[in-house]
């Protein structure tokens, strides 16, 4: 521990002495007192869930003569209930209800009966009242009235013309219940309901961001001035695990966190068409493009498209993969455990013969599951990893070191050696610092052993580490959320992201500011790099594997274009000693890269000439326009300070003009995630309120939602 | 610090043990739908959740409600208490996650310097400094990001170690660790 450390930690220590002030006698009673009638009401609503159980799926509920409460009280007291129980209701097939008042109408669930009472109501000529409530809600520990208003309010909501026919209804109580519960408790239950539903009690609307993953913040990059600044420096980066993650937290209905947006992974995401280059000498090579920017009509949007070379299939190298696999009691979840052994299998299935696979877990049941095998005995290696189930605690096993071990012994000289970690975010691998971890991978990555991370499920995922891990292997991070997804990242993409072409590729672009005034990476602010460090070798960079594409956009504002955010100097600046008069060129584009097992970097470089420049998006292929939408889409999602302007609707059009012939579906499926966007944080246009507007939100970020207690 | 309250490792086994045992069985009698034991159970733990309230928040009448919201809470979330940690480090939980929704969703998180109740023990002069400092950097962890802040106050506030901290976030040890060097990088220099 260094100097600054101990000082930090006797600072913190400091925090033990603080005391709290005691409670006063009141605020104690007023709280007691409250929870009480919450017990009661939530006894009230448990025993009636048990009561109702016997009575299976044919409890019937009837709303009938009795307590004399007029319709419009009960209708009243129906509306008080929470949103979120009517959006659970979609689920029953109330759509199917046929017109009240007839004689005798039974509807029926049809699916999980025991969930979904059978509804059957009764016209009488009696009074309109609304007599009690009840439900069938078998293991559930919410109050049971949560349950059981939906139905009658949906029946409201569904046939409104119907509300006389209605307020004639009768609900009948199960045999089994026990004496009708009225209206006055189940008041009483709300406030508690509403509390469970809401995890707080304090959140009035239905929370738009989920909790629990961890991600590392970053700061947007700004528009430079080119006669300041006329360097940009990068490392490339073809992780996705951002798109997916966002992509499966839309479509759950939440907002990402604006740290969680990667504007480059979101662009990476989909596959472009760029030239592939046509030998292994040049391991990758690039083509790009200027096209108007769509958000800004007084910039100009310079895509840089790059592709990594593809080699023919009998040059492919021999793999040896030791799956390292978290089998914590976290993992115990459909989208952890069980998607990740049939994510695995279609990796398998992908293997040649020759290839090796080991698998080793770590959690309580820590080691190694499958010795070094061949992939033609694949029934054993599906066996394997079927056989894995998640429990225990964490052993904190050398499980890393188990694998790399395992890897190290079963080495190809000329062959892909990689280990792949799969977790939910728990790397409790054996070494308990972060730091002494990047740097045994780092030193494993040097020994020619790298390492991918694919993380699984949500809630616990701590992205910064897995991002940091796999640069420091040499690998990327990817995110599977499903089926589908696993397929791309492990199949369609595997090749890319099981074989590095080449390594620490960097990429460095000097503005001509004679023609470009400003200039903005769009994304890669986790990725930049200084000036200096793209020609020291030792700094490292992202990999780039067989046919892998990158695409990297600046957005720059032409000379004289009326569009520069900074004023000009009222000094002119020194002229460079080697400045060259150059009035066709943009800008001048330099790559460097190692070969996989290489120490040195060899350079590529090329001028951006002002002929790329189009003046009509229309005149580009579809891939810079889409890339486009995506940046705009990201730019919009993580409230970007640029880019602000651009509704939804216009993102969802430009996507839907360049959607090209889309194969594989994946730009279809992000103009849907589009209009999930629009609904959720709606454009002030259309006349919605979106979370910029809320001043009550300082950050407008991790808005709470509900965690679970336990 | 009442004995019953911090989750210390062996050293007072015995005197937790029995506060344990109690909490235990009025937990299960509560579950099981038992009024007194409930109304026990909470008259018991009140305090406890309080000043964990007051000590996250900084300022009385926000613990007080996130107190009473927490009392109404467990008439339900009662029954999903497993025992499989102790009963404290779930109700620490639940009070923490309380203490965070609350602070989303009125932001009062920023506004608690006006109002700081958290007291230091010594009244004396000298003492005096000492207490300001504390709060200094009370206000510096508040700052910080959610998992680091209950990671630090955890560690350092309620003086547990890693593995105890780590059964209250619901997260591994490593984890902890790992939020714990987060924040002092970000601390370090400030304080």
């Amino acid at each position: 521990m260094n100097e600054d450390d101990k000082m930090t930690d006797q600072a913190l220590s400091s925090l033990k002495s603080l005391r709290s002030v005691q409670p006063s006698p009141e605020a104690k009673k007023l709280a007691l007192n409250a929870a009480m009638v919450a017990f009661d009401a939530a006894q009230a609503g448990q025993k009636k869930a048990a009561a109702a159980k016997p009575a299976g799926w044919l409890s019937r509920w009837k709303l009938g003569a009795g307590l004399g409460v007029p319709a419009a009280t009960a209708v009243a007291a129906l509306v008080l209930l929470p949103i979120g129980s009517q959006m659970v209701a979609t689920n029953n097939p109330i759509d199917t209800l046929p017109p009240v008042g007839g004689d005798d109408v039974t509807i029926a669930a049809t699916e999980t009966p025991v969930e979904q009472p059978a509804l059957r109501v009764e016209k009488t000529d009696s009074d309109v009242n609304l007599q009690t409530l009840s439900t069938v809600a078998p293991e559930t520990t919410k109050p049971a009235p949560v349950e059981q208003p939906k139905m009658a309010a949906e029946t409201g909501a569904n046939a409104p013309d119907e509300a006389e026919a209605m307020s004639d209804a009768i609900v009948t109580l199960p045999e089994a219940a026990p004496a009708p519960m009225g209206r006055v408790t189940m008041r009483q239950a709300a406030p508690s309901a509403t509390a469970d539903m809401s995890g707080a009690g304090y959140a009035a609307t239905q929370p738009l961001y989920v909790e629990g993953d961890t991600f590392k913040s970053f700061d947007e990059n700004r528009v430079k001035i080119t006669s300041e600044e006329r360097v940009s420096t990068f490392s490339i980066d073809v992780d996705t695990a951002s798109y997916t993650y966002v992509r499966s937290l839309l479509e759950d209905g939440y907002l990402p966190d604006p740290d969680a947006v990667r504007l480059e992974e979101l662009i990476n995401y989909f596959p472009y068409d760029y030239a592939a280059p046509t030998s292994a000498d040049t391991p990758f090579s690039a083509s790009m493009t200027v096209i108007p920017t769509p958000w800004n009509p007084k910039t100009e949007l310079l895509q840089i498209g790059i592709k990594g070379y593809v080699p023919p299939a009998d040059e492919r190298q021999p793999q040896n993969l030791t799956f390292l696999i978290d089998t914590s009691g976290s993992m115990d979840e459909p989208n952890k455990l069980p998607l990740l052994k049939r994510s695995f299998g279609l990796l398998v299935d992908q293997l040649q013969d020759d290839d090796t696979v080991s698998i080793v877990v770590y959690a309580g049941s820590a080691g190694v599951v499958l010795e070094p095998t061949k992939a033609s005995r694949r029934t054993t290696i599906l066996k394997a990893l079927d056989n894995l189930y998640a429990g225990g605690s964490t052993a904190g096993a050398e499980g890393i070191a188990l694998a790399y071990q395992l890897a190290e012994e079963n080495k190809l000289e000329n062959g892909n050696n990689r280990v792949i970690l799969a977790t939910d975010g728990d790397f409790n691998v054996g070494m308990d610092d972060p730091e002494d971890l990047k740097t045994y991978i780092k030193t494993q990555r040097d020994k020619g052993i790298f390492l991918s991370v694919i993380g699984f499920g949500r809630g616990n995922l701590d992205d910064a580490l897995m991002q940091s891990l796999a640069q420091n292997g040499n690998g990327n991070a990817s995110y599977i959320d499903s089926f589908r997804e696993a397929q791309k990242v492990l199949v369609t993409e595997g090749g890319a992201n099981m074989v590095t072409i080449a390594k620490d590729v960097k990429i460095q672009v000097e503005f001509n500011p004679a023609l470009v005034a400003e200039y903005r990476l769009i994304g890669y602010e986790t990725r930049a790099l200084n000036r200096e460090d793209f020609n020291n070798d030792a700094v490292d960079a992202g990999e780039i594997g067989a046919g892998h594409t990158v695409t990297a956009l600046y957005e720059i504002t032409p000379v004289g274009s009326g569009g520069e955010l900074n004023d000009p100097l009222r000094y002119g600046s020194a002229p460079q000693a080697n400045e060259i008069a150059a009035d066709d060129e943009l800008g001048f584009l330099k790559m460097r890269y190692k070969a996989p097992l290489g120490d040195t970097s060899k350079l590529i470089e090329m001028p951006i000439g002002r002929d790329l420049v189009l003046d009509d998006a229309m005149k580009a292929g579809d891939d810079p326009r889409f890339a486009a939408a995506v940046a705009a889409f990201g730019q919009k999602l993580k409230g970007s300070a640029y880019g602000e302007t651009i509704t939804w609707q216009q993102i969802t059009d430009l996507a839907n003009g360049a959607k090209g012939a889309d194969v594989d579906g994946y730009r279809a499926e992000f103009v849907q995630l589009v209009g999930l966007a629009a609904l959720l944080s709606p454009d002030h246009s259309a006349g919605g309120r979106s979370k910029f507007d809320d001043p009550t939100l300082p950050q407008n970020r991790n808005l709470g939602a509900p965690q679970p207690v336990n | 610090m009442d004995g019953s309250l911090v989750l210390t490792p062996q050293s007072e086994i015995s005197v937790r043990s029995a506060a344990t045992e109690r909490n235990n069985s009025l937990v299960e009698r509560a579950k099981s739908g038992d009024r007194l034991a409930f109304s026990q159970l909470i008259e018991a733990n009140y305090d406890f959740i309080f000043r964990t309230a007051c000590k996250w928040t900084g300022k009385k009448s926000d613990a007080e409600d996130i107190a009473q919201e927490v009392c109404i809470k467990l008439a339900t979330a009662i029954q999903s208490f497993d025992g499989r940690s102790a009963f404290t480090s779930w109700l620490y939980r639940v009070t923490i996650n309380m203490v965070r929704d609350m602070q989303r969703s009125s932001m009062r998180k920023n506004k608690t310097i006006d109002a700081f109740t958290l007291v230091h023990p010594e009244d004396d002069p000298g003492g005096q400094e000492e207490a300001t400092t504390a709060r200094e950097i009370w206000e510096r962890v508040n700052a910080l990001p959610d998992k680091q802040r209950e990671a630090i106050m955890l560690v350092y506030a309620e003086d547990m170690n890693h593995a105890e901290a780590a059964q209250i976030m619901g997260c591994k040890e490593a984890t902890v660790s790992w939020h714990i060097h987060e924040a002092k990088k970000t601390l370090r220099g400030l304080l």
